[in-house]
């Protein structure tokens, strides 16, 4: 229950019927914070407005939709539209603080390690 | 708001004075020694949540460079919580490699000695080949260990010459009952920084640079007063320990997380506001708002918290000497531990403890607020191998500090008491 599950490699990744329009940003499906992470710091800041615009469109219907299910059996697409959530928390600091990509005058994103098998992390 | 009566904080502490603080501590190997023989290993330290372990046999392994110590923490058959340093009796191997498990017994892996889950030696391949081996006497060597609200402490002391309760209740004896236990679900990041563990902490243990280093990120989260200053509501400082009081800005996310577990009326004055300058913030709280397994009433919360009374009251520091920084807020908390490697290196391992979240939407809301979190600790990590660079440099031998920064004379000066106490050895 405590480790996350593995991310898809990106060509299998389907998301939920309703939401296959966000396919284009299906490379935003990360399981883990540090992917995330990496992914946001070395991604254009254009890319991540894109990511960001198509996301909160839809913001509250996501949530609505995957309020459904159980956060520790979550199935593949549900799962996958997850991490897409979770990717939109990511990018918040750099498009609602910093209007760059990372933090500005910050310490090496890649020196402060997350701790993916930390026992008390939630199941997602 | 008044500017006619100006009272420092510094006026209830006349012991700690006013002045210039030296730097020297900061940057002296001999100083160093001294704080390895005379603070950590003589003084309590946290090590970790008694969740971390919550059946017979898990344990979790601490290599302490600055007790030059490798402990074990290891949950026993009765369920207390022990632990013992991680050398066999027999030639001294490593009992534990794994940082993380759950074993029935330890073996070495060097001979097979086992031992059980207290230490005691319990097993000894060709035992009739020692010479009068009483096994009773060849245990492994315990450490004191005790737990205070969750919180599990250690001391390489062999006779500590207080209790954990005793070190710790003329400080924090007030906020037991904090519902830690409530808090369950936790994230950790760990780093090492080129600096000194004393300068790590001093840039957690006051708010004066929240307009600056923190200018693009949370410091509209942190009340301020008309002149744009942000006051600490109030400071206390004690023997060891000290504590400081912060008020938030209720009309953002981050600065008023009672929003999501209260919801109505401040949940509705965070959203409004957030809507437009920061949707994500935003949609956020509302995807959280509800999902928390327990329901948190800043008016349940222990007296010793917001011990001001104030209104718009976001967190309480707390800094448990020596190296401990405690952050409580309304419904979550932050853990920090500065524990030094050598002089000039510093392992940072810093958590953040959340209720757990039922739904999806709960889960968005705690990413939004962790990542948040740590976007804040790197820039708080952005001055620290700058300053300590500068300060190497020798050009400036003190540091001045302002009242609201007394949490930092107040460090530096327990820290120089007990390292000049000629009586510890």
């Amino acid at each position: 229950m405590n480790s996350p599950q593995p991310a898809s490699p990106q060509s299998a990744i389907t998301l939920p019927a309703g939401f296959a329009h966000l396919m284009p940003f299906s490379h935003w499906s990360l399981a883990t914070e540090t992917e995330r992470t990496r992914m946001r710091n070395t991604s254009a800041f254009a890319d991540i407005v894109a990511f960001k615009d198509a996301m909160l469109a839809d913001v509250d219907a996501i949530v609505a939709y995957l309020n459904g299910f159980e956060l520790d059996a979550m199935p593949p697409p549900e799962a996958a539209l997850m991490y897409m959530l979770l990717s939109l928390a990511e990018v918040a600091p750099a498009v609602e603080a910093y209007q760059q990509p990372g933090v500005i005058d910050g310490y090496e994103f890649s020196r402060f390690v997350a701790d993916e098998k930390f026992v008390m992390r939630p199941p997602i | 708001m008044n500017k006619v009566i100006k009272l420092h904080l510094h006026d209830r502490y006349p012991e700690l004075g006013k002045g210039p603080v030296p730097v020297e501590p900061y940057i002296s190997t001999a100083y160093y020694d001294k704080e390895q023989a005379r603070i950590f290993k003589k003084t309590w330290l946290h090590v970790g949540r008694v969740e971390e372990i919550p059946a017979a046999g898990d344990y979790f392994v601490k290599d302490l460079e600055a007790c030059e110590a490798s402990i074990i923490v290891v949950r026993d058959k009765q369920g207390a919580i022990n632990a013992m340093h991680n050398v066999c009796s027999h030639r001294m191997n490593q009992i534990v490699y794994e940082k993380r498990g759950q074993a029935r017994k330890f073996f070495c892996k060097f001979h097979g000695w086992a031992y059980d889950l207290q230490g005691n030696l319990t097993g000894v391949p060709e035992e009739g080949s020692f010479f009068d081996l009483d096994k009773c006497d060849h245990g492994l060597s315990r450490v004191a260990c005790e737990v205070w609200q969750g919180f599990i402490f250690i001391n390489l002391d062999p006779t500590p010459e207080l209790s954990l309760a005793q070190f710790l209740q003329p400080m924090f004896g007030d906020i037991e009952g904090y519902p830690f236990d409530k808090i369950t679900t936790g994230f950790q990041w760990t780093t090492v920084v080129n600096c000194n563990w004393k300068l790590a902490l001093d840039a957690f243990q006051e708010a004066y640079h929240v307009a600056y280093v923190h200018g693009h990120s949370i410091a509209d989260a942190i009340d301020t007063a008309e002149d744009g200053a942000m006051p600490p509501l109030d400071a206390l400082c004690g023997q060891f320990h000290r504590r400081l009081s912060i008020a938030g800005n209720p009309k953002s996310v981050y600065g008023n997380p009672n929003a999501v577990t209260a919801g109505g009326a401040e949940a509705s004055k965070a959203i409004a506001d957030s809507a437009v300058k920061k949707p994500i913030a935003a949609a956020a709280l509302r995807a959280g708002m509800g999902a928390a397994s327990y329901h948190f009433r800043k008016e349940d919360l222990p007296k010793g918290m917001n011990w001001t009374g104030h209104e718009n009251w976001l967190f309480d520091i707390n800094v448990v000497f020596p190296d401990f920084y405690l952050s409580l807020r309304p419904n979550y908390f932050q853990a920090y531990n500065f524990r030094p490697i050598s002089q000039g290196k510093t392992l940072l391992e810093a958590r953040v403890y959340y209720p757990e979240m039922k739904t999806a939407g709960g889960r968005f809301y705690l990413e939004y607020m962790k990542v948040a979190l740590r976007d804040v600790l790197l820039e708080d990590l952005s001055t620290l191998e700058r300053t300590q660079s500068a300060v190497q440099t020798g050009v400036k031998k003190e540091m001045i500090l302002q009242d609201y920064e007394l949490l930092v004379r107040h460090g530096a000066h327990v820290v120089d008491r007990i390292v000049n106490e000629e009586t510890k050895a």
